[in-house]
């Protein structure tokens, strides 16, 4: 049992799942089934890594915000209406969530470097968080899509990228994203994602693929890249298509993008 | 001839004061590596070092004290595999990750001791801090050996100290936790130093 569970297969995947899915389906009702991305992004951090928060790390604030997003979500869907200005103001709150979580590190770089990178992690978050807000929260089905392409996309370039935590918790947010996908698939009806479910999907996404640039090997413009994610899944789908198929076919876009980004990671290397 | 007296007190109190008192000493670069052992998947040991050391020692044979500090920038890591081949990355690149040592927001590493033990002239072993990752628990080494003399590089107009020490820590004390079991959380660690004295 001990050597299963310190498979970082299970790790980053198989726990995650399970643990996504029973929230996914249990909370579904109440409007909550996107907090299966919080189950499964926390079942990956228990086991790579464990809770902590000192030293504050980059990739502890990175935890700590994973864990607030969906707060803060469940918070934004029940007592807001979603607004343009609501995007905005939450695309400029991961900007500087990013800008937070990395400026230790962009402090002892070069100014001109620090200004690429930094510029990259803030954009890309404010992007990712924004266009998810405006475009992708309201519908399930490709809210769960782009949820899983970013995850597995920035998981698999992160491994590229020599940095396998990374990528596990990449992979396990592609694993939350999926299990909040099945349910609507098996019934065959779309269920609410809102930023409950969109906001920490997008925001781990954008602060994973940063946190693989400045502190591993991965290339500013892949993780730009990561960012035409939400918009390939918003490409047009088969009038009338089941939900079952809406979801295969909004994940095989942004899968193909995701695959951009994983060959520019793997490049970078020479 | 009371200022004679005192003149000749203070000519013979200062060659003592001067032998007693704490030399310092500067890392010799050249010759002073950090080395770490780590067992990989339960079978070979995998070992690597450090490629730069900057630091100072203070010593002072007569009242049996002795102090380090040394500094390493953790990027300078090597284990002999840089070179990525057909692989997605090589293993020194891996090692540089946040998955270990984590250089970008840890550059550096530092170690701060006492000489807490002599053996004759010299120290025996060195109690200190090893501040990895931003975390800092206790570390003592042992001295497998020590000497000091003048260079014979210099035709003795130089004069240095040097040994090896020894130690092990836990990495998962520092919250480098990845695949600890796979790879062991048990670090040996092997220090080589020479230091030119001031």
């Amino acid at each position: 049992m001990e050597s299963l569970l310190s498979n970082p297969a299970v790790q980053g995947g198989g726990a995650p799942f399970i643990a996504a899915l029973i929230v996914a389906v249990a909370l579904s009702r109440a409007r909550l089934g996107g907090l299966a991305v919080l189950a499964a992004f926390a079942t990956a951090v228990w086991f790579v890594a464990g809770f902590g928060v000192t030293p504050l790390t980059a990739t502890r604030k990175i935890f700590l915000l994973g864990l607030a997003a969906p707060v803060l979500g469940a918070l934004i869907d029940f007592a807001f209406r979603p607004t343009r200005l609501g995007a905005w103001a939450l695309a400029l709150a991961a900007a500087a969530a990013a800008l937070w979580t990395f400026w230790p590190v962009l402090a002892q770089r070069g100014a001109a470097q620090a200004l690429l990178l930094g510029g990259t992690a803030a954009v890309t978050a404010a992007w990712l968080v924004g266009f998810s807000q405006a475009k992708l929260a309201s519908d399930g089905i490709r809210a769960g899509a782009a949820g899983l392409a970013l995850g597995v996309g920035v998981g698999a370039a992160a491994i590229l990228a020599a940095s396998l935590t990374y990528g596990l918790y990449g992979i396990a947010l592609g694993a939350g994203s999926g299990a909040f996908l099945l349910p609507q698939m098996i019934a065959g009806k779309k269920t609410q994602a809102g930023m409950t479910f969109m906001l920490p999907a997008a925001l781990l996404a954008g602060l994973l693929a940063a946190g693989t640039m400045v502190l591993a090997e991965m290339p500013w413009y892949a993780v730009l890249a990561l960012g035409l994610v939400p918009v390939a899944v918003r490409l047009p789908l088969p009038a009338g298509a089941p939900v079952w198929l809406q979801a295969v076919l909004s994940s095989l876009y942004g899968f193909i993008v995701a695959a951009g980004v994983c060959a520019l990671a793997w490049h970078a290397g020479g | 001839m009371t200022g004679r007296y005192a003149a000749g007190l203070i000519a013979i109190a200062l060659p003592l004061a001067a032998a007693a008192a704490p030399e310092t000493y500067t890392v010799d670069p050249y010759h002073t590596f950090p080395y770490f052992e780590v067992i990989h998947l339960n079978t070979s040991i995998v070992r690597g070092r450090f490629q730069k050391v900057s630091g100072k020692l203070t010593l002072d044979t007569a009242a049996k004290t002795g102090t380090i500090e040394l500094s390493v920038p953790t990027a300078t890591l090597d284990t002999g595999d840089g070179e990525k081949g057909d692989r997605p990355r090589a293993r020194d690149e891996h090692l540089r990750s946040p998955d270990f040592f984590n250089v970008a927001e840890f550059p550096t590493m530092t170690f701060k001791g006492k000489a807490a033990k002599f053996n004759g002239d010299a120290p025996a072993e060195i109690q200190g801090e090893l501040t990895l990752l931003g975390v800092t628990k206790p570390l003592t080494l042992t001295m497998l050996r020590w000497h000091c003399g003048p260079d014979p590089r210099s035709q003795g107009k130089r004069y240095f100290c040097g040994g090896n020490a020894t130690g092990s820590f836990k990495r998962s004390d520092y919250g480098m936790k990845f695949i600890v079991g796979p790879v062991s959380d048990d670090v040996n660690l092997w220090m080589s130093m020479e230091a030119f004295r001031d």
